[in-house]
């Protein structure tokens, strides 16, 4: 698809017909997505193109120190629906009320963003090839991998075009394209005579990368076969390594809940100063990483990304704000209204929901723990922990738990046995004073990776409490 | 009938003009509407579902089924999508009929209600909101109260070469309060909700009752202790028991999961797989509940499927393609989560029926063990045969009597195992439908429901 020309982006041509309406905000997609989904190898179902294209308009009415704030989304593009939804939004603004000192929209001034890479040249001008290229690929990487086979998979790629526009004249917006793969590895026969097994690979990405999967393929066959053979953990409180992917599990829906302009307003945040994870810790919400997932230019209301420390030392540094949060408080936005976020995953459509406070990528500076290896030999004793079912964090109270998909046994400070079953579970984030994961840290790896919407190295936590038979 | 009824001709006449280039041709058209208030004594924020409507149209290739979607039912959107579906028969011509049965279904339905939700305005729903707000007052460790009140009309319009048309408008109605208590630095909650398809009937379940017993029971959790861990006699409540039912038999008994080899239940088909005491059904066809259909999304009418009929496992939940791969009929369980998704075979309504033992019977024949309460999530490994199930609190079980309350736990295990160890199911008046929602894989959810009486069984738990 061809990105707009800036007249006719969505977002633009909608704000064009709000005349005398002022203040509001016209958050556009455009959007096309294409899917391949299998059964085993076997191609079951081609979809596209799913054609999507909306805007969600929001107007903002002062009533004495409150603003009545309305929103409405469609995608009826005719005046007649552009007017539908902007009486929509003008009849629940006059319902409802936000406490605000200061309200400011942004200006178009310096709201590009710059560049930030999130966007597949050759996915945006090719899907449907490179859909089929990179399927093709990863039927082939199965080839001769038994007793590790493909049970079933979905691919599934989105090119958007995002356009954003208010009447303080910000006009701004972007392309980007994300990719989703969602697949079951399933690990069968073997002379333990177990029952079949699978590894469940659940990936986002903003690029098709059909010459990783031979590599990685491999490794998921492996993690298969591991499942396969692994033997419920002991119960008992003990070391854990936790891997970004693990992390990425959990910590964007306890950060994305507890730091931010809306938290503070129900008196839940944290307050700048609190000790509330090790010193070894320093954690940043950083919206301009490369490929990340959630990474952007801008916002969802326009106002540029940033790098903002939450943690500096364990220490709490910054809240996150929008432009609404950021009134009541008298304060700036940080560029963390986003559209579209459940439980720290970002929605392939986001103009239907209103923006809210969230973080966007939960970064985890590089500590001095070393490498894998070095971290296993720390733990001498303990777990590592490849995949938990769902560890379904609770925003506010921090807990987070649940099923071991995969985890391996630490003995000796080597990797031990393959553990399948039983639970692990704590606080992520508890009150200052009370024992964490992030208070427990004993060591930062040193090398950093992507996972969904957290960028960090492995962490050894001791201890965290393990279930077993 | 409501929004979709301008487009149905063209709809009609797109499907009759792809219907010449291949031999099954369906769309399903869908439009919503509603209108939810949050209201937490800081802010009011209305929210009405975005004023979207589109259609899906599927039809049958020589590689299989192909889809497109599009936003919009005037003719130039449904030209697009006919165009791509077009592009795809002319590739990929059929040389056969697709598998299963095609719907000849004629129906048109909506949800019957003496008082109809949308009749009642942004102020009367405020109005609620702040009552039930105010009723945590008093309770000083409540630090915030959210109460969410809202309803959404959702209309398909379902149409197929073969002669189906099938229209339903379901409405769904849902009320709740959710209390956060902090003390210390220590934050917990609890949440009451409910809900289910009617009008404004459903709101009088939210009562000053059930809001303060939320609150209260938000307060106590400060003072909650850490569960146990361990391989421990498990009591589950309803909500709980409900997602045992759903985790357990609804997404192994989901045929497409038979079909693509991936399901621990395939093999045990017709066989004992539990107790006498245990029943698990699914049921589109629930007058009520929140998952309540009317026909699938393959023109399908919905139905009471037995799944476990006394601890024998029986049925399975089919969409047509599964249906004709293992020799059964559809049971009206295609759905999909909008117009832009994809369907697949889902489960509605899923619940546990109700046994013969009381509360007190089965907490006296757990001596020591844990009661699970709150049921907060799931999964599944249809593959594997294990659950997890999170629950948000719980109490001890102490001597035959229920003791100290303990927060948040998961429980997980092997199915199997943890079937062959239930001993008990309690009677109807315990039983409860909870409304809640469902995603295959990490995506495409939809409203779902699961319930049940409390169970007693044994299975691993610890802290979550």
């Amino acid at each position: 698809m061809s990105l707009s020309r800036p007249g006719d982006a969505a977002a633009v041509r909608v704000g064009d017909r709000l005349a005398g309406q002022e203040p509001w905000e016209v958050f556009g997609e455009r959007i096309r997505r294409y899917e391949i989904h299998l059964t085993g190898e076997k191609i079951e179902m081609t979809r596209g193109p799913i054609a999507l294209e909306g805007y969600g308009i929001r107007l903002f009415r002062k009533r004495d120190n409150l603003f009545g704030i309305g929103c409405q989304a469609s995608n009826d593009f005719t005046d007649e629906g552009v007017r539908a939804a902007a009486e929509d939004a003008e009849r629940i603004a006059r319902y409802s009320s936000f406490p605000e000192a200061r309200f400011e929209l942004p200006t178009g001034h310096g709201a590009t963003g710059g560049i930030v890479e999130v966007l597949d040249r050759g996915l945006w001008e090719y899907p449907v090839d490179s859909l089929d290229e990179y399927v093709a690929a990863l039927r082939a990487a199965f080839e001769g991998r038994k007793p590790a086979t493909l049970s079933f998979g979905s691919v599934r790629v989105t090119l958007s075009e995002i356009s954003i526009c208010n009447s303080s004249g910000l006009r701004t917006g972007y392309g980007h394209t994300s990719v989703d793969v969602e697949l079951g590895v399933k690990a069968s026969g073997g002379p333990e005579g177990a029952v079949p097994q699978e590894y469940w690979v659940n990936d986002s990405d903003r690029r098709l990368r059909p010459a990783a999967l031979g590599d990685r393929v491999a490794e998921w066959s492996r993690f298969a076969e591991d499942v396969r053979r692994g033997k419920p953990p002991p119960t008992g409180e003990m070391a854990v390594v936790v891997p970004p992917p693990v992390l990425a599990g959990i910590l964007p829906t306890v950060f994305g809940g507890r730091f931010t302009g809306s938290a503070r307003l129900r008196q839940v945040a944290p307050v700048a100063g609190m000790q509330l994870g090790s010193e070894l810790v320093t954690i940043h919400d950083d919206g301009r990483i490369a490929w990340a997932p959630t990474s952007s230019p801008v916002d969802d209301e326009g106002v540029p990304q940033r790098r903002r420390t939450l943690l500096d030392h364990g220490a709490v540094s910054e809240i996150l704000y929008d432009s609404l949060t950021a009134g009541t408080f008298d304060t700036k936005s940080t560029g963390n209204g986003f559209r579209g976020f459940t439980s720290g995953a970002r929605n392939w459509y986001r103009f239907l929901q209103p923006p809210t406070v969230s973080a966007s990528t939960i970064a985890i500076e590089p500590g001095q723990g070393g490498t894998d290896a070095e971290l296993i030999e720390a733990a001498q004793d303990g777990i590592w922990i490849q995949q938990i079912g769902w560890s379904s964090p609770d925003p506010l109270t921090g807990a987070f738990g649940g099923e071991i998909r995969l985890a391996y046994r630490i003995r000796n400070g080597k990797l031990a046995e393959s553990i399948r079953g039983g639970t692990l579970g704590g606080i992520a984030l508890a009150p200052e004073g009370s024992p964490s994961l992030m208070t427990r840290l004993e060591a930062v790896g040193s090398k950093a990776a992507i996972a969904e919407s957290v960028l960090s190295p492995p962490v050894l936590v001791r201890p965290l409490t393990v279930a077993g038979g | 009938m409501g929004e979709l009824s301008d487009a149905e001709s063209h709809l009609y006449h797109t499907v009759a003009r792809l219907a010449q280039r291949g031999p099954f041709v369906e769309v399903l058209a869908q439009a919503a509407r509603g209108l939810s208030v949050h209201y937490d004594g800081h802010s009011t924020s209305f929210h009405a579902p975005a004023l979207l409507r589109g259609a899906v149209f599927r039809a049958w290739t020589r590689t299989g089924w192909t889809e497109a979607s599009v936003s919009g039912l005037d003719p130039e959107s449904l030209r697009f999508a006919e165009g791509a579906v077009e592009r795809v028969l002319t590739h990929r011509p059929a040389h056969d009929s697709p598998p299963g049965v095609s719907s000849t279904a004629r129906l048109e339905k909506m949800t019957a209600t003496p008082r109809p939700i949308r009749d009642m305005g942004e102020q009367e729903m405020l109005s609620l909101a702040r009552d039930a707000f105010s009723w945590t007052a008093g309770i000083p460790e409540i630090r915030e109260t959210e109460v969410q009140i809202s309803w959404r009309d959702d209309e398909r319009m379902y149409l197929n070469s073969a002669g189906a048309r099938c229209y339903q408008g379901i409405c769904r109605v849902r009320g709740g309060a959710f209390a956060v208590a902090m003390e210390n630095g220590r934050v917990e909650s609890d949440r009451f909700i409910h809900g289910g398809v009617g009008g404004r009937e459903i709101l009088e379940g939210l009562t000053p009752e059930a809001v303060r017993k939320a609150a209260e029971s938000a307060r106590d959790m400060l003072h909650a202790r850490a569960p146990p861990a361990g391989k421990l006699t498990v009591l589950l409540a309803p909500s709980v028991t409900g997602y045992f039912a759903h985790e357990s038999f609804g997404h192994g008994a989901e045929a497409d999961q038979f079909v693509r080899d991936r399901s621990y239940l395939k093999p045990l088909q017709g066989q004992t797989v539990g107790p006498e005491i245990l029943t698990i059904v699914d049921n589109g066809a629930y007058p009520g509940a929140w998952s309540e259909i009317y026909c699938d999304d393959e023109g399908h009418p919905a139905q009471r499927t037995v799944l476990v009929d006394r601890g024998r496992f029986t049925g399975a939940l089919h969409d047509r393609d599964t249906a004709a791969a293992l020799g059964a009929l559809p049971t009206g369980n295609t759905r999909r989560s909008d117009f832009l998704s994809r369907s697949f075979v889902r489960m509605t309504n899923t619940y546990v029926e109700p046994g013969e033992s009381s509360f007190e019977e089965l907490v006296e024949e757990a001596r020591n063990g844990v009661l699970l309460d709150s049921g907060t999530a799931g999964l599944e490994d249809p593959q594997g045969g294990q659950i997890q199930i999170k629950a948000r609190m719980g109490h001890l079980i102490e001597n035959g009597t229920v003791t100290d309350l303990v927060s948040s736990m998961a429980l997980s295990g092997q199915i199997l195992d943890f079937l062959g160890s239930i001993r008990g199911v309690s009677g109807p008046k315990d039983f409860a439908l909870d409304t809640g929602s469902c995603g295959k894989g990490r995506t495409d959810f939809l409203p779902n429901s699961a319930g049940g009486p409390y169970l007693l069984a044994t299975a691993v738990v610890g802290r979550a």
